[in-house]
């Protein structure tokens, strides 16, 4: 017989185990999202817990470039600079690269998340042309590119922040320094 | 020409591997075996999908109303999945996370019958099931226009990755039918539905915080 008043497909508790149910619910998912979820995945610690557990770390790692720097290869060099970004400045840092040559990144904000633009102006232009590579808004990026064409390839920061920010930048490959713009 | 490896800077809803993003990336033309691959793992690891899943089959005791309220689930999934991604529609992944989420807290309330007793009736399952099915079908269709794919081979590729979300969904679902059906078995199944039910509603809640966050600050 299929009597459909018969036919399971819910529960039914108490309205009292329902209110528990659901207080308990909000609860369980503040308490884990406020001191585990919030800090591990967007460096986001109000009470300081995520710190004292480690987990602010894993949302404020740079990550890291895949390949070694090979000294041997010609022409390659490696760099280490710091970029101070003013609170609520942009400013660009850029490398010059000829078509086809090759060089890796890592960058990395000691605070706030910065938006960047990496993007190239190829030699020459007039008309403010430029080519985005990768753009967003981050603590840091690792990444490489083989330049399409020869000129100025690198970063534009913008500290939206009322804090300045510093850019630890390490390049390494074949490539000149432009330096700050 | 090569561009930067790291390719989305902005923080994932919750994504694909980085082994499938290269492909993803760089792959042209018709590539069915690994369109079906990646739909099948992404919906074996989607958490999100699968917990709605289990809080929809876990009051349904008879297989062919697992099979129907899953069948509801799917067809709603696949029609935004394949809709959204050729019709270029646009919405933003964290607010489609995020309600995925509110469809985990929804039925896990609805598991205790939540709904009969706040609002006096129970709304039709099959319909929330059929309605919540098309947001996390817009859920998968967000991760793949992340990569614009180009037009060649799209439609097989898509179809392929919609095959593959649905093996996937067997595949995940055999698993939990087994164990929730031995579970049924002992009387701590329904001594502990309302506690389980309560995690599912909590687990719900997680998901739609982490993907508002997310909203708010990226």
């Amino acid at each position: 017989m299929t009597d459909t008043a018969k036919e399971v497909t819910h529960g039914q508790v108490s309205a009292r185990t329902l209110a528990l149910s659901c207080v308990g619910a909000v609860v369980l998912a503040a308490l884990a999202l406020v001191l585990f979820i919030l800090p591990a995945e967007y460096g986001k610690d109000p009470t300081g817990v995520g710190k004292a557990l480690g987990l602010t770390r894993l949302a404020s790692t740079a990550p890291v470039a895949r390949e070694v720097f090979d000294p041997e290869k010609p022409g390659n060099r490696q760099d280490n600079v710091e970029i101070v970004v003013p609170a609520g400045k942009g400013l660009e840092y850029k490398l010059h690269v000829k078509k086809g040559d090759h060089f890796e990144y890592s960058w990395s904000s000691d605070s706030t998340a910065l938006y960047f633009d990496f993007h190239g102006e190829p030699d020459g232009d007039t008309s403010g042309y430029f080519e985005s590579y990768a753009e967003g808004t981050a603590n840091g990026l690792a990444g490489s590119l083989n330049a399409p064409f020869d000129g100025n390839h690198g970063w534009y920061w913008e500290n939206r922040s009322d804090q300045p920010a510093t850019v630890k930048l390490l390049t390494f490959g074949t490539y000149s320094v432009v330096g700050k713009l | 020409m090569v561009l930067a490896c790291a390719v989305t800077a902005v923080a994932q809803a919750h994504g694909v591997d980085t082994a499938t993003k290269d492909f993803l990336v760089s792959n042209e033309g018709l590539a069915i075996g690994p369109f079906l691959y990646i739909g099948a793992k992404h919906m074996v690891t989607g958490y999100d999908h699968l917990l709605f899943l289990l809080a929809v089959i876990f009051f349904l005791y008879r297989l062919k109303d697992v099979v129907v309220y899953v069948s509801f689930f799917t067809l709603g999934h696949s029609i935004t999945l394949l809709s959204g991604v050729l019709a270029h529609i646009s919405v933003n992944p964290y607010l489609i996370d995020a309600i995925i989420g509110l469809s985990v807290v929804y039925k896990g309330f609805d598991n205790l019958g939540g709904f009969k007793r706040v609002l006096g009736f129970q709304p039709n399952t099959k319909a929330a099931v059929l309605i919540f099915g098309l947001f996390h079908g817009f859920g998968l269709a967000t991760k793949l226009q992340e990569f614009q794919l180009p037009k060649d081979g799209l439609l097989g590729n898509l179809i392929a990755f919609n095959v593959g979300v649905e093996l996937g969904q067997v595949f995940a679902l055999i698993f939990v039918l087994i164990a929730i059906v031995i579970w049924r078995r002992y009387q701590s199944f329904l001594r502990f539905s309302t506690v389980t039910n309560t995690f599912i509603m909590a687990a719900g809640l997680m998901l739609m915080g982490y993907q508002l966050t997310g909203y708010f600050t990226a």
